[in-house]
């Protein structure tokens, strides 16, 4: 270990650093210019009036020290609210997301039949949560809701996206009971919002439960060890490093997915309702509330994150 | 070895344990079968509710017109016919932008900010993942950071970074930020973590250089990560629609065409159907592709401990 790595005359240790570097460098690169550089520019612009110059062209900014995150948290009536009802949307979500895809995952690991495609069908709604489909969706859905003389566009615009009450609509329009389709709205509203949400999640569990050697279980099944012990002894921990990966992921997606967060895009981008009139987009304010909930849910991460890493186990 | 030597003691000699218990074990590692068949079904019902969308999506872009605007109206397709797509086709040769250039546009955007954010996400994983690194915490905490605030506001400062690149209204404004997407590299970090430190340690006393070890030992081991991971990146790419960055026609994707064709409303009821149809299609063949390569992971992994 403390001997020179011969040719390049470098320590193991600088060797392994210089590597280290040009592996890491291109993609650091792209994180500075395009992820890190924004984070700074909105920090910045939380602390200033940002006034779009029609004229010219480009934009002013205007020092105001901490007069956004004044407003947003003494003055707003919503923002805090919203802020706290997010998070705790997200304690909530965040268990039953990782629960269920694991679930799931364990599910569609089994050799059955055509698992491929029952797999993709799981990661429909992934898929499906992009604009151009969902669009098109809802056009189908007024369609089949009410014939031709009943789509103006307004109705199907306020369809929001294509969820399991629009299925459950639509199944009642193909002649099914209308009791059926409520008990069938109850019972799987709750899920297909979760796995709407877990789809990613539910591929990452299947490439860590792909991951695990089968040798494992062969020793254990020679050993003797039941079904239950083999996933309590090597399931589970085989895949704990991913259940972290998950928390994380679904914390930052179900945040992202958030109402603060929205309201923070809106209050950056539209033209906000408030009882004086109409007031301008405020991007200023929009990143001082990025910033604000940002840093909440950083928080939250860190402690989620802390005390899940104490319960990962790692193979080496 | 001693694994099987005491298995085999354990069946000559039954102190602790039954042998009936043995004989259903030597089948699989199991639960019952009322227990797998329930299971099952929990996976059938569901999955047929998952799947309606696409059963109807897929009976939909068949139907002719009368039949799609029928009233009650139909999940199966009586009278399948192509005439959708053909007018799919029509209306698009109506714009000046050819339907096969959107279809290109998709195409590079899509597999150029796939590949370069495999390669470069997985490159960066395995040094933070496998090598002793000064700031690797910081470094990611930094990422979680990055990851979190990327989508909320960010569109001024993004635009301003494109601009001073200069690669506005060019494939590479959408392209070049693929590449660095942070969810890419913390994948395939964790997954990297997981690899045995003695199968990179050997490789080393063997004589492979760090970028022999990344491609031929570390890559082929975390297979399901980076097909996962890809599955992830095409989806995303492929649905987007350039937004601010793809001002010019002839640039912009697949995805913001078929939008405006969507937009037609009830009049493109049928193309609309064959919009939602190519627009699913492509993801979902891609996907059921590349999951059918990962089944045969770990057979060709060996290590022996």
């Amino acid at each position: 270990m403390k001997a020179k790595a011969g040719r390049k005359g470098l320590t193991l240790r600088n060797r392994e650093l210089v590597w280290g570097l040009i592996f890491i460098s291109p993609w650091l690169i792209g994180v500075i210019f395009f992820f890190l550089f924004n984070l700074i520019q909105s920090v910045v612009f939380s602390f200033n009036n940002l006034i779009i110059d029609q004229v010219h062209g480009g934009f002013d900014l205007h020092w105001v020290g901490l007069r956004h995150y004044h407003d947003i948290f003494f003055i707003d009536g919503n923002f805090v609210r919203e802020l706290f009802e997010s998070v705790g949307f997200m304690l909530l979500n965040v268990p039953l997301i990782i629960f269920f895809s694991l679930f799931m995952a364990i599910l569609l690991n089994r050799a059955f039949m055509g698992r491929g495609l029952v797999r993709a069908i799981f990661f429909l709604p992934v898929i499906m949560a992009t604009s151009a489909i969902e669009g098109s969706l809802e056009l189908i859905m007024g369609i089949v809701m009410g014939g031709v003389s009943s789509v103006p566009d307004d109705v199907m615009r306020a369809q929001q996206g294509f969820d399991a009450q629009s299925i459950a609509m639509m199944l009642s329009q193909f002649g099914i009971p209308m009791q059926v389709v409520e008990y069938i709205i109850e019972a799987i509203a709750m899920l297909h919002s979760v796995i709407r949400a877990g789809g990613v999640q539910i591929l990452i569990f299947l490439a860590a439960l792909q991951a695990i050697p089968p040798s494992m279980y062969e020793v254990a099944q020679i050993e003797g060890a039941t079904g239950y012990e083999a996933f309590w002894k090597i399931t589970i921990p085989m895949v704990s490093p991913l259940i972290l990966t998950n928390v994380i992921y679904t914390i930052v997606d179900t945040f992202v997915q958030s109402d603060v967060v929205a309201t923070a895009r809106a209050t950056a981008f539209q033209n906000v309702y408030v009882l004086e009139g109409v007031r301008g987009f405020d991007f200023g304010r929009g990143s001082a509330m990025a910033v604000v909930s940002s840093l909440l849910a950083c928080l939250v991460l860190m402690v989620v994150g802390w005390a899940i890493s104490k319960y990962v186990f790692y193979y080496n | 070895m001693a694994a099987i030597t005491t298995g085999r003691r354990a069946a000559h000699q039954p102190v602790k344990k039954k042998e009936p218990k043995l004989a259903k074990r030597t089948k699989r590692l199991s639960r019952s079968t009322s227990g797998t068949v329930a299971l099952f079904a929990f996976l059938f019902v569901f999955g047929i509710f998952t799947s309606l969308p696409i059963i109807l999506t897929v009976n939909r872009a068949f139907m002719p017109l009368d039949e799609l605007f029928l009233f009650p109206p139909r999940f199966f397709v009586r009278n399948p016919t192509t005439s959708n797509f053909s007018d799919l086709f029509i209306i698009m040769q109506e714009s000046w932008v050819p339907f096969s250039r959107y279809f290109l546009n998709s195409i590079i955007i899509t597999g150029f900010g796939t590949l370069g954010h495999l390669i470069f996400a997985s490159m960066a994983a395995y040094p933070l993942a496998k090598n002793t690194f000064p700031f690797k915490d910081a470094l990611f905490a930094i990422v979680v950071l990055a990851l979190m605030f990327s989508p909320v506001v960010t569109g001024i400062p993004n635009f301003l970074i494109i601009s001073a690149l200069g690669i506005n209204n060019t494939y590479l404004a959408v392209i070049l930020p693929a590449f660095a997407a942070p969810i890419g590299m913390y994948l395939m970090k964790q997954f990297m973590e997981q690899i045995p430190d003695s199968l990179i340690e050997s490789a080393r006393l063997d004589g492979g250089s760090e970028f022999f070890i990344w491609r031929k030992i570390v890559m082929p081991n975390v297979k399901p990560a980076w097909l996962t991971l890809i599955i992830l990146q095409f989806q995303a790419l492929w649905a987007t629609t350039g937004g601010v960055f793809l001002r010019s026609e002839e640039l912009k994707p697949l995805s913001f065409a078929m939008n405006q064709v969507a937009l037609g409303g009830v009049a493109r009821a049928g193309a609309n159907a064959a919009v939602i149809f190519i627009m699913m299609a492509v993801p979902v063949t891609f996907f059921v592709f590349s999951q059918s390569r990962i089944i045969e992971t770990m057979a060709t992994s060996g290590m022996k401990d």
